[in-house]
């Protein structure tokens, strides 16, 4: 209960921090923080359009996505505590439940019949195929080390101990947030400001999306955002007593922050046609986590 | 901590794969060189100090600092571009190098020698057929000097599985590498700029029946 | 001796680079010769037995292949000698080149001699050198593209040579060893790992294809051969694939004495059946008459290396014919320089009717073909047939009729592009163009010729009781 309830509030902030060390890092003043919350909220009280082209998949989508975020974001434990939703191999119903939401989001862009929504969709799609391998070797591999198949077993057994175990943190740490970065569309994979018709991934799947639809898709992403620095945040909570892990996790939601900001406004993104060999990189670097966590296990001397 | 390095070693091979510009695969041939620096400091302390000073300075000197010089003036000088002109895509080296060291590695694991240290055969074993790899799919002759130079990586960590026990052949390695660098870059800087244009494989074709 | 010898090689070496006058560079090269033909001397009168800290040893095959290299290098030094006659170089190319082949022919000897499977390999690896200073001789595109083929190749081999020593150290260490000479290593093979030492043949093998001239790394031979200067490559196809020959047969001895032998007489077959299927299909449709030669040498060490694996009377045949094909190849390879000069060309359609312009040139060319491709009187005849007879005697039926059937369409091709060079007269050759041949330039050829035909049919007893000692640390 408690790690549903921080990442709400998290994500309350979240956005906001993120524009507003966007436009600070530009010289601006920038927007204040709640001011995504404020757009949410008005998209929220407006009627919404619908296209003729479209079927009642339009209609659901973007509901039903918000709610597996929401799905997801109760799985996630906090410390010692357990999320809503906790049984073993709860990792995998995790991913699921994202790619779902993610399945309806594609077909519902692809459900306008624009050509233009459909090839961010194929992007997406691809984006999401390539991470995904990544994902469940990481997870599998702190699985493997543990013997705990859920996030909350496997994020209090884990602890470091060897050379090798902090290298294999630092990695992981890399890994986990380039997940989070490819999974929230944003830099160096894909670049939220751009509008540009050869150049957008996520923002071109809901561009047929107006009021109460898009403002469900609004809220998923922040909350999705929170869900991820929640995650990264757990790796460094561990056993620590649940007042200072209050204060650990909304720092690491901070620093998660300010540096996607600062990350997006000093960094280009990738080439479009590189952007799928990065991502595989990322499973070839969690398949050397792989190795690593054999050899700490003295399964391969 | 050897294992960390070696592990990082792996790593650099993924990116030698994705190696857009020749200044890259550089770079990553001079932190190799480093790298094998620390394994080799850590490792080989059974041997005579003067046989280790030997090898010490060969790695970082050579391989990290000479080599990479060498090779940067040659780039320049023969007014060689900076892409790496693969015949295949990057996105699939990406895919062929992983496989290979899944490949690697699982053949180790046949391997019962409890003395051998697998880790040492994996990286060495992945290091080769990476370098055979990067020979067989690039146009420029400069990355095929490169990949050779990555399979000399990767002969040295095999001979430092074995180096404690016979430094002779550590040491015969060496002589292996600076021996062939010198040679092939030698006959780069001198002739291959001048005669050949382009300087890539497509101007080798003429020797055939 | 044998480190006095390598010395004075190197002193010579030095020599030569630093003193570029004609007459001192050929005096220089006469030492040699002197120098080359006493070690010979000294090992002979000195068998078996170890020197310089054992790492080398005249047993029989190197005094059989150091004797060989002895009698092809004189005549090799006398055709580069007329070679520079009729080109006239500048002495700094002339110097580096009688450089190159001093060093090939003091690698290559330090090879033979060598004891130690890590000496050997410095030694094939000084040879990569000294050949691609050979083959750069010309200095043009061609010229050049041969050399990086020919030392790239050369090197990716070494490399793997070097792997294979590596993991034979592995399976040694395990039976309690650090010395890697070749006594030790035979006297250990029993006990060895055979995991470790299954890779390490395969490396090994691999590695030397380049150097004698089997599928895979055969490559980098046959541009050497054909862009070196003709009496360069007589001596990069019979003493360098000798080298290379040696250094597998030791370590196949070692591999003999385990139970990897029936397993490596397989990898041996499939590699020598197929260069001699690579040969044919090449020497089919091959232009240049040196790239023909360069293929027919693959030929032959393909059914050396047959021989080999099958084992029995192979091993015999093996060895004498590599010692006649030595003789046989580099006389070819002599003459051609000849053919060079008066045509100004090496494409087969280019030349013709050359029993017109230099009588004895093409008695050479004539009788080196029939030498070559084994007919009788040949002394190749005698070993080729003890080769089928031994792969009879091993069952290998099917093998021995393919690789018959490939022969033949070699001795067809071989045959049809000699002959159209010996009869068939050219249109358009201007014949004031022509370069001036001498008849006693052929003599040396005649000579090796005849010793191809005497050693074949009436091999002196010593000879026949040298190869029989090299053999007999095989089983069977």
């Amino acid at each position: 209960m408690l790690s549903l309830i921080l990442i709400l509030l998290a994500s309350l902030f979240f956005t906001g921090i993120v524009v507003r060390v966007k436009s600070l890092a530009s010289g601006r003043k920038g927007p204040g923080i709640l001011q995504p919350l404020k757009d949410v909220w008005r998209l929220l009280r407006k009627g919404t359009v619908f296209s003729e082209t479209t079927s009642f998949v339009f209609q659901i989508a973007s509901s039903i996505y918000f709610v597996s975020v929401l799905m997801a974001i109760m799985i996630v434990p906090f410390g010692k505590m357990k999320g809503l939703i906790s049984f073993d191999g709860d990792f995998v119903f995790f991913a699921y439940v994202l790619a779902l939401g993610k399945f309806f989001s594609i077909i519902f862009a692809l459900d306008t019949g624009s050509s233009f929504e459909g090839m961010g969709a194929s992007r997406e799609a691809l984006y999401s195929m390539l991470a995904e391998p990544a994902f469940f070797v990481l997870m599998g591999s702190f699985a493997m080390l543990t013997g705990h198949t859920s996030f909350h077993g496997i994020f209090t057994s884990l602890h470091f101990s060897s050379h090798v175990s902090y290298a294999l943190g630092v990695l992981a740490t890399f890994v986990l947030v380039m997940i989070a970065m490819i999974e929230n569309s944003r830099m160096p994979i894909d670049d939220p400001k751009t509008h540009l018709e050869l150049t957008m991934v996520h923002e071109v799947m809901i561009l047929d999306n107006s009021g109460f639809g898009l403002g469900l898709f609004t809220l998923a992403v922040s909350l999705k955002f929170a869900m991820y620095g929640a995650i990264i945040a757990n790796f460094f909570i561990g056993d620590v007593p649940w007042h200072y892990a209050v204060l650990v996790f909304f720092a690491v939601q901070m620093i998660f922050a300010v540096a996607v900001g600062l990350l997006e406004s000093f960094m280009a993104r990738f080439r479009m046609g590189h952007n799928a060999t990065f991502i595989f990189t990322l499973t070839s670097a969690s398949l050397l986590i792989f190795f690593g966590v054999l050899l700490v296990m003295g399964k391969f001397i | 901590m050897i294992n960390v390095l070696l592990i990082t070693f792996a790593a650099t091979l993924l990116f030698i794969g994705i190696a857009n510009r020749l200044l890259t695969f550089i770079r990553i041939l001079a932190l190799q060189g480093i790298l094998l620096f620390g394994v080799s400091f850590l490792e080989l302390n059974e041997i005579s100090p003067l046989n280790l000073i030997f090898i010490l300075l060969e790695t970082i000197v050579f391989k990290a600092v000479a080599v990479p010089v060498f090779m940067n003036y040659v780039i320049k000088k023969n007014h060689i571009t900076r892409e790496t002109e693969p015949y295949l895509p990057y996105f699939l080296s990406l895919v062929i190098v992983t496989f290979i060291i899944i490949g690697t590695f699982l053949i180790s694991n046949v391997i019962e020698d409890p003395r051998l240290n697998k880790v040492y055969f994996v990286v060495a074993l992945s290091s080769l057929f990476t370098g055979l790899y990067v020979i067989m799919t690039r146009k420029k002759l400069i990355t095929h000097v490169m990949g050779f130079l990555v399979i000399e990586n990767g002969v040295f960590i095999l001979s430092l599985a074995v180096g404690n026990e016979m430094p002779m052949l550590v040491n015969t390695g060496i002589l292996l590498d600076l021996f062939v660098s010198v040679l092939l870059l030698g006959i780069f800087v001198n002739r291959i700029g001048d005669v050949l244009q382009d300087v890539d494989v497509d101007q080798l074709q003429n020797l055939k029946d | 001796m044998t480190a006095i010898y390598l010395l004075g090689a190197l002193v010579i070496c030095i020599l030569l680079f630093v003193n570029r006058n004609r007459k001192v560079n050929y005096l220089l090269v006469v030492v040699f010769l002197l120098l080359q033909w006493a070690l010979t001397a000294y090992q002979f009168m000195h068998r078996d037995t170890e020197e310089f800290c054992g790492f080398f040893k005249p047993d029989a095959l190197a005094l059989l292949m150091l004797t060989t290299l002895s009698i092809v290098a004189i005549p090799a030094f006398y055709h580069s000698y007329v070679y520079f006659q009729n080109r006239r170089p500048t002495p700094r190319v002339r110097s580096i080149y009688f450089m190159s082949m001093l060093l090939l022919l003091a690698a290559v000897s330090g090879a033979y001699l060598s004891n130690h499977i890590a000496v050997t390999w410095v030694f094939v690896e000084l040879t990569t050198l000294a050949a691609s200073g050979l083959v750069y001789h010309h200095r043009d595109a061609s010229a050049l593209e041969g050399t990086w083929k020919y030392i790239f190749v050369c090197s990716i081999s070494i490399t793997l040579v070097f792997i294979g020593i590596l993991f034979t150290s592995i399976a040694l260490q395990q039976a309690g060893e650090a010395d890697l000479s070749y006594p030790m290593l035979l006297e250990k093979a029993a006990s060895l790992d055979v995991f470790w030492l299954r890779l390490a043949f395969i490396f090994i093998f691999t590695g030397y294809t380049a150097k004698l001239g089997l599928v895979p790394m055969y490559t980098a031979g046959i541009d050497a051969k054909d862009k070196a200067p003709s009496p360069a490559g007589a001596l990069l196809s019979s003493v360098l694939m000798n080298m290379g020959f040696l250094a597998m047969f030791r370590f196949y001895q070692v591999i003999a004495g385990t139970s990897l032998h029936a397993w490596s007489n397989n990898v041996i077959f499939i590699a020598a059946g197929l260069s001699v299927f690579v040969s044919a299909v090449y020497m089919l449709k091959v232009e240049n008459i040196k790239r023909m030669l360069a293929y027919s040498s693959i030929e032959h060490t393909g059914l050396v290396m047959l021989g080999v694996a099958a084992g029995g009377v192979g091993y015999y045949a093996a060895v004498l014919h590599l010692i006649l094909h030595a003789f046989a190849k580099s006389s070819l390879f002599f003459q051609i320089s000849q053919v060079h000069r008066i045509f100004r060309s090496k494409h087969i359609s280019e030349t013709g009717n050359y029993f017109k312009y230099n009588l004895p040139g093409a008695m050479v060319l004539l009788l080196g073909f029939i030498c070559a491709t084994a007919m009788p009187p040949s002394g190749l005849f005698i070993s080729e047939f003890m080769i089928f007879r031994s792969l009879f005697e091993g069952h290998h039926f099917v093998l021995l009729v393919v690789v018959l059937v490939l022969l033949t369409l070699i001795i067809w091709a071989f045959g049809k592009n000699i002959l159209k060079l010996l009869f068939t007269p050219l249109a358009n050759f201007d014949e004031e163009k022509m370069g001036k041949v001498y008849g006693y330039e052929s003599i040396s050829q005649f000579v090796l010729l005849g010793l191809v035909i005497y050693l074949g049919f009436n091999p002196p007893a010593e000879m026949v009781a040298l190869i029989q000692d090299a053999v007999k640390n095989l089983p069977n």
